[in-house]
């Protein structure tokens, strides 16, 4: 096996995965753009979620800022690049704003306080009707765009994936790990811990927001629910626990997984397919202690194509 | 604003905040002891309030008395939920175990809203309950609302008694204090944790009752209402029993004030309130 570098292996799949286009009909591609849609929220919420031990529930407000903020920029007349652009920089500008404030809470009183951000955030967004259109939703201008979106989402993706792992080998992960792990004896070995843990906010608002972006470019209309709603705040966060918080590749397979799952049921399962679905992510949850990734079967395999994870 | 406007959203206030401070103070009670974020409690708070309806379609009992057969039914749904799902994650680490209790505790959410839904159908349901109107000059009060806001009076203050004086409600505090050192002291931690999770669905079931005489029930409620009274219990400060009770009416009021002056505004103050408090007191009110 150690024949082909694991690089190689990685190079492979991405051609792979790019050429998808070229003999997919337009229904694998759309399914192939929400995977990768999920792909990339689950692994840049893993980024405080998992290696910096912020439960950030409130991860999904990223993608709907971004979502608005993309759109309004779109519809002001701006070029497609400068919008994509602009909206990066209005997430982060958001993510440092609320990163002090909430970055005081600990523990649970975190993830409740970013949940009620959304929360918060989606009926602002349907009582500031000058600004969002309320509950009529934002529209852009329409277009074929499959193809283009595919490939912005499958860059996206990729680079939010290469981040995590570039994070997770450097300074900036042992700082959030340390922060993690203990943050006071982090804050008493001299590791800025509040920096750290704005730039880790920061760096993950920046790849929901232009998910965000792409989402409402590639469907043409959000409105507050959409983009807000239960399922987007939620889903990401079970995908990454239940791959493996904290590890590289394990929100990927929990994405992954969900997402299959979740097709399959509603394709082929005619009724109850939200509560086989429920007992899927319970199952996992009580007997997969870490996630898939951490499991010793999974482990194995993946020792065996040469990444090793921790 | 007229002062019989005024006293009649207090009265409103007070019972919309009791009927939040009822359920959140069973999650909280079941964080406190077992370190659970239960997203499932809003799913007991939905089947509560189906039951009170279905019983009452068949019977057409007063629905408070009705309620008094919820509560054991309710606390051996949760005493089961708690033996059957919660127990194995007792063992991990605290933050395996957060992860781990919301993967299970919102997959058997969406189970129980999807099976409930497949069986009742996913219409809302109301009972229309109504009882002569009392009014006292110019200020109007149902009594049915009244009736409630009584109802919630006498058991905030069996629960306090409950917690305070019994053996059973002195060692739910104990462990919510301190697990270990409760169990160090010969108090059966994991029982308690049983027990508490029977209590704080039957208080959630409870709570259901006042939903479907008040307003309308279907299935979807569940999981909207588990992130209030999460609210609730984080603006109270987690842990602390009390506060719960004061965060619950204080949002209570703040959203009916709210929406007399702006109904879209209404549901939004809960947020803002969550916010803004965490934001000055990290611990929420009382933490």
């Amino acid at each position: 096996m150690q024949f082909f570098p694991l690089r190689a292996k990685i190079l492979i799949l991405l051609a792979i995965i790019a050429t998808v286009p070229l003999y997919a009909g337009s229904y694998s591609l759309t399914f192939m753009i929400i995977l990768l849609m999920y792909t990339t929220l689950a692994e840049s919420y893993d980024i405080v979620g998992g290696y910096l031990g912020y439960m950030n529930m409130g991860h999904a407000s990223f993608f709907g800022v971004g979502a608005y903020s993309f759109g309004l920029l779109l519809n002001s007349g701006m070029a497609l690049p400068l919008s994509f652009l602009f909206t990066a920089l209005i997430v982060a500008a958001f993510a440092l704003l609320i990163s002090y404030p909430f970055f005081r809470l600990k523990g649970a009183y975190f993830a409740l306080a970013t949940f009620g951000l959304i929360k918060l955030l989606e009926l602002l967004a349907f009582n500031l009707k000058g600004l969002t259109g309320g509950s009529e939703g934002l529209t852009v201008s329409s277009g074929y765009r499959v193809i283009p979106v595919y490939y912005m989402s499958l860059i996206l993706c990729a680079a939010t994936i290469y981040t995590v792992y570039r994070i997770s080998r450097s300074r900036l992960g042992l700082a959030l790990i340390s922060i993690r792990e203990d943050e006071e004896v982090a804050r008493a070995f001299g590791v800025n811990t509040y920096r750290y843990k704005a730039i880790a906010l920061i760096i993950s608002s920046i790849f929901a927001g232009l998910a965000g972006g792409i989402f409402i470019w590639n469907i043409i209309f959000i409105n507050p629910t959409g983009v807000f709603g239960l399922e987007i705040a939620l889903v990401p966060i079970a995908m990454a626990l239940l791959g493996g918080s904290g590890t590289v590749i394990g929100p990927v397979v929990g994405a992954i997984f969900i997402t299959l799952v979740e097709e399959f049921l509603w394709t082929e399962v005619p009724y109850l397919h939200l509560a086989v679905y429920g007992m899927v992510i319970a199952f996992v949850g009580l007997y997969m202690r870490g996630g898939l990734v951490r499991t010793k079967a999974a482990r194995s395999l993946l020792n065996r194509l040469g990444w090793v994870e921790e | 604003m007229p002062a019989s406007v005024f006293v009649q959203l207090l009265i409103a206030g007070i019972l919309q905040g009791g009927v939040y401070a009822l359920a959140a103070f069973g999650l909280s009670l079941i964080f406190g002891v077992s370190n659970v974020l239960n997203l499932a409690h809003g799913q007991f708070l939905m089947l509560g309030a189906l039951a009170v309806f279905f019983i009452f379609s068949f019977t057409e009992l007063n629905p408070f008395l009705i309620s008094i057969l919820i509560i054991p039914l309710f606390f051996l749904a949760g005493s089961l939920f708690e033996r059957g799902l919660i127990r194995r994650l007792m063992s991990r680490l605290p933050h395996e175990q957060v992860e781990a209790s919301i993967l299970v505790t919102l997959g058997a959410a969406l189970a129980i809203q999807d099976i409930t839904s497949f069986l009742w159908g996913s219409e809302d349901k109301g009972i229309s309950y109504f009882l002569p109107t009392i009014h006292v000059g110019d200020i109007y009060v149902s009594s049915v609302r009244l009736l409630g806001l009584v109802f919630i009076i006498l058991l905030t203050v069996a629960l306090h008694f409950y917690l305070k004086k019994t053996y059973l409600g002195k060692s739910i505090r104990a462990v919510t204090q301190n697990r270990k050192g409760a169990s160090l002291v010969g108090i059966n931690a994991s029982r308690v944790s049983t027990i508490t999770f029977g209590i704080g669905t039957a208080l959630a079931a409870l709570a259901g009752v006042f939903y479907v005489i008040l307003y309308t029930v279907s299935p979807e409620i569940g999981i909207p209402l588990t992130i209030k009274y999460l609210c609730v219990i984080v603006l109270g400060g987690l842990g602390s029993l009390y506060g719960t009770l004061v965060g619950g009416t204080i949002l209570g009021l703040t959203e009916v004030f709210t929406s007399y002056f702006s109904p879209h505004w209404g549901g939004t103050s809960a947020y803002l309130l969550l916010v803004v408090v965490l934001l000055i007191r990290p611990k929420g009110l009382f933490g």
